[in-house]
């Protein structure tokens, strides 16, 4: 087939890619743990935008002007700006790691940055899980000491052994339901992108021999 | 001992990245999707690098598992690769060998030649590459007798698509 040569002598003629310097390869290679990362980054800024957004509805101001004990809401300020500041940290660190696994060049170092990376993730949705413990306990301190509404119900409770019982053994219920909500949203939100980065790290320990 | 193999594969990759660039080429159209397709042999060879024992040369392995990944991509996109944009291929045809008619019969054979499915042009760009059919038999996990046959049909295809 006469054309089939032509195509032939065409084919080994045309060479002239361009080409892939070895920077580039490196990079190819450790592309996947860097865009994980980066949506592990984008997660959690977007994180912070959706409880800042709730936290604008659910004002909690008129709340502790009710209660008896105005000193609450500076605390409570105090904590919530508190609060703010450690995720601000943690989202520096999330960025600090995307910058450092984008920029790694040898397979070594990215396995150590997989690890750090997961690390602090892990640090980061046990802070909150405690965050949510804390208020949540704060929280029901506070209806039960200084809310005129409540104390009515608490001079009850006193007076009765089983209302009492009854009435923490509900407590701890609602915390421990809050708390799994809370950790059912970050597996969701985060496990998905760290059992991937996983997979990662171990195919890249596979190589490591 | 990881950074020296890693080393060594880029090392090796480098310099048999055409092998690469003209399984894209074959199996792409537009520039996007031939760095896609780039990357990912790359990193397909790079994941089966720790099995590539020396036994056969770094090039051989490489059209087989960059073949391979070409084809399984191929399958599993049924979007755009199916209808080529055959305008966006570049030829680079040189200056001094231009030559009117030549380039004419070229584009049709080339065009010809993106009809074809994924399983054919792996065995045509071993054609092209100017493999024996001991070797495209090899590369391509098919006995030679299948090779010659399989290479004698896409003859056949290429000339009814060129005369319809």
């Amino acid at each position: 087939m006469k054309e089939l040569d032509l195509l032939k002598k065409d084919w080994q003629k045309n060479n002239a890619f361009e080409q892939v310097s070895e920077g580039e390869i490196y990079k190819m290679l450790h592309t996947k743990s860097s865009s994980i990362v980066k949506w592990i980054f984008i997660i959690s800024m977007l994180e912070i935008l959706l409880w800042s957004f709730i936290s604008i509805f659910f004002n909690t101001d008129d709340y502790f002007k009710n209660t008896k004990f105005d000193a609450f809401n500076v605390y409570f300020e105090a904590l919530t700006y508190f609060n703010y500041g450690v995720i601000f940290v943690f989202i520096y660190l999330f960025y600090e790691n995307y910058v450092n696994i984008s920029a790694t060049v040898s397979t070594k170092q990215l396995m150590k940055d997989i690890l750090k990376t997961r690390k602090t993730v892990q640090c980061y949705v046990w802070y909150n899980l405690g965050m949510v413990a804390v208020s949540l306990i704060i929280g029901f301190f506070i209806a039960f000491t200084y809310n005129p509404e409540v104390i009515v119900l608490r001079d009850k409770i006193a007076s009765n052994g089983k209302v009492m019982a009854i009435t923490i053994g509900i407590l701890i219920l609602t915390i421990a339901v809050f708390l799994s909500v809370f950790w059912l949203f970050y597996r969701l939100l985060y496990g998905i992108l760290l059992r991937k980065l996983y997979a990662n790290y171990s195919e890249l320990k596979k190589i490591d021999l | 001992m990881s950074d020296d193999l890693e080393q060594s594969f880029v090392q090796q990759l480098k310099t048999n990245q055409n092998i690469i660039h003209k399984i894209c080429r074959l199996y792409t159209n537009g520039e996007d999707a031939h760095k896609d397709l780039f990357q990912e042999i790359t990193i397909q060879l790079w994941k089966a690098f720790p099995k590539f024992r020396g036994d056969s040369k770094f090039s051989t392995w490489a059209y087989r598992v960059a073949l391979n990944t070409a084809i399984t991509l191929y399958r599993k996109s049924t979007r755009s690769v199916k209808t080529v944009d055959y305008e966006s291929q570049q030829f680079f045809i040189s200056q001094e060998d231009y030559n009117y008619e030549e380039e004419e019969r070229l584009k049709l054979m080339y065009k010809a030649v993106y009809q074809l499915n994924d399983i054919e042009k792996a065995l045509i760009f071993m054609y092209l590459e100017d493999k024996d059919y001991g070797e495209i038999s090899e590369t391509l996990g098919i006995s030679e007798v299948n090779a010659r046959v399989k290479m004698n049909r896409i003859k056949g295809k290429l000339k009814k698509i060129l005369n319809p």
